[in-house]
């Protein structure tokens, strides 16, 4: 599992998620948890926060979660930061569309802790083994 | 392709021909009309009365005829537009029971099973019903039990206090979809998901109602898509009350699900745009 000291970026346009999301986090020890209201935003926190793992909406105004995630793998700092995708229209198209762009994991809504917990575990064990590679 | 003078028209589409009679016509213009439509009874045929206040019964025969034609080919005749006066002129010959009507051109195409029928299914009802269920029983905990579904009978009814909306956008129809709450019904299920107690709408928890209705527009359109429904995506909004500039928008016929539990009752309203 992560570290809970890891720097955490949780984004999505709805407030309320995004404190779902922290609660869960906080819940499972996480202390360093950073929100950003869309892609954009969150690109600006990403380029200066060092963030050792992304919790990104999918469906957001402005820059979507997908897009987000395009531009998090093509910056040479930024690829290999862990990325987590949150939607509720999980669609194989969507789900492929996804994996080609590089996320290492997708959550669907609604979700439990125990299913956040669960996808948090299976990223970290694949970019424990990218990084291994 | 037209008859003499304009009496008739008549424009060929892939699965149907449609015939327009501009007006009544001359006894010496039949043939030609009998033969122009003979032409095209291989083919569903629209016939738009929409001009015609009268009609020859030799007319009649002809349409009677190739209403025949088509039947044997396994294919429709249907007359479009036709106002009271005409309707009355044929019922008086007993032909109102032996020729097809529509109320209009969509109609016809709908009925023939050219254009997919503009309505809600109750695949598509219990899409959304199941996917209520089973959103509040994970993000919120909460057991939530569908009552009988019925048809709205005012623009605002089911409209509570509180609503999430998303526009549906899909292969057979344009609508709505509205989960509306009572404040305490939603005040209980936000303190729920978010594990504090909430006692007012703020603007800082009102989003909790559109993120809810994301999730269950979401799941639904998963399911239905599957099933060939085609729902595009959508992001959802908040309304608080029944303002004016909101109730405009969802006049259309609307679907509307009583949901009841133990922390409060809410709607669930699905709506055509019109």
């Amino acid at each position: 599992m992560f570290d809970p000291k890891t720097k955490v970026l949780v984004v999505d346009d709805m407030l309320t998620m995004r404190k779902i999301v922290t609660k869960i986090l906080r819940e499972l020890g996480f202390i360093d948890i950073a929100e950003a209201q869309d892609g954009n935003e969150a690109w600006e926190k990403a380029k200066s926060g060092h963030h050792g793992l992304i919790i990104s909406d999918w469906n957001m105004p402005n820059c979507t979660g997908l897009e987000l995630l395009k531009k998090i793998r093509a910056d040479k700092d930024l690829a290999k930061t862990p990325f987590l995708l949150v939607t509720a229209e999980a669609e194989q198209q969507q789900v492929a569309e996804a994996i080609k762009s590089g996320v290492d994991q997708y959550v669907v809504k609604p979700f439990s802790k125990e299913g956040l917990k669960t996808k948090l575990e299976s990223t970290h064990k694949k970019v424990a083994a990218r990084i291994s590679v | 392709m037209s008859g003499n003078d304009n009496f008739f028209t008549i424009d060929k589409f892939d699965n149907y021909s449609l015939v327009k009679i501009n007006k009544k016509p001359l006894s010496s213009e039949l043939d030609s009309f009998e033969s122009h439509l003979e032409l095209t009874s291989g083919n569903h045929i629209i016939i738009d009365c929409d001009s015609l206040n009268d009609i020859e019964r030799d007319c009649i025969r002809i349409l009677l005829k190739i209403h025949l034609a088509t039947k044997k080919e396994n294919k429709i005749l249907k007359l479009i537009n036709v106002n009271t006066v005409l309707l009355n002129c044929l019922k008086k010959d007993g032909f109102d029971s032996t020729l097809r009507f529509a109320k209009n051109l969509q109609d016809a195409l709908q009925e023939i099973g050219i254009t997919p029928k503009r309505s809600i299914s109750t695949d598509f009802i219990d899409s959304f019903l199941q996917s209520t269920i089973q959103v509040l029983k994970i993000q919120a905990e909460i057991d939530v039990v569908p009552g009988v579904f019925e048809v709205a009978k005012t623009k605002d009814q089911g409209i509570c206090d509180i609503s999430g909306f998303i526009g549906i956008i899909c292969n057979n129809f344009n609508g709505s979809v509205i989960i509306s709450f009572p404040e305490k019904t939603f005040l209980n299920v936000l303190s729920r998901m978010l594990g504090e107690d909430i006692t007012s709408i703020e603007p800082d928890n009102m989003d909790g109602a559109a993120e809810l209705t994301n999730m269950i527009f979401g799941q639904a359109k998963a399911s239905l898509n599957e099933k060939g429904f085609g729902l595009k995506m959508a992001l959802p909004s908040v309304v608080l009350g029944k303002p004016d500039s909101f109730l405009s928008l969802h006049t259309g016929p609307a679907i509307l699900v009583p949901f009841k539990s133990k922390h409060g009752d809410f709607f669930v309203r699905i709506g055509l745009t019109v």
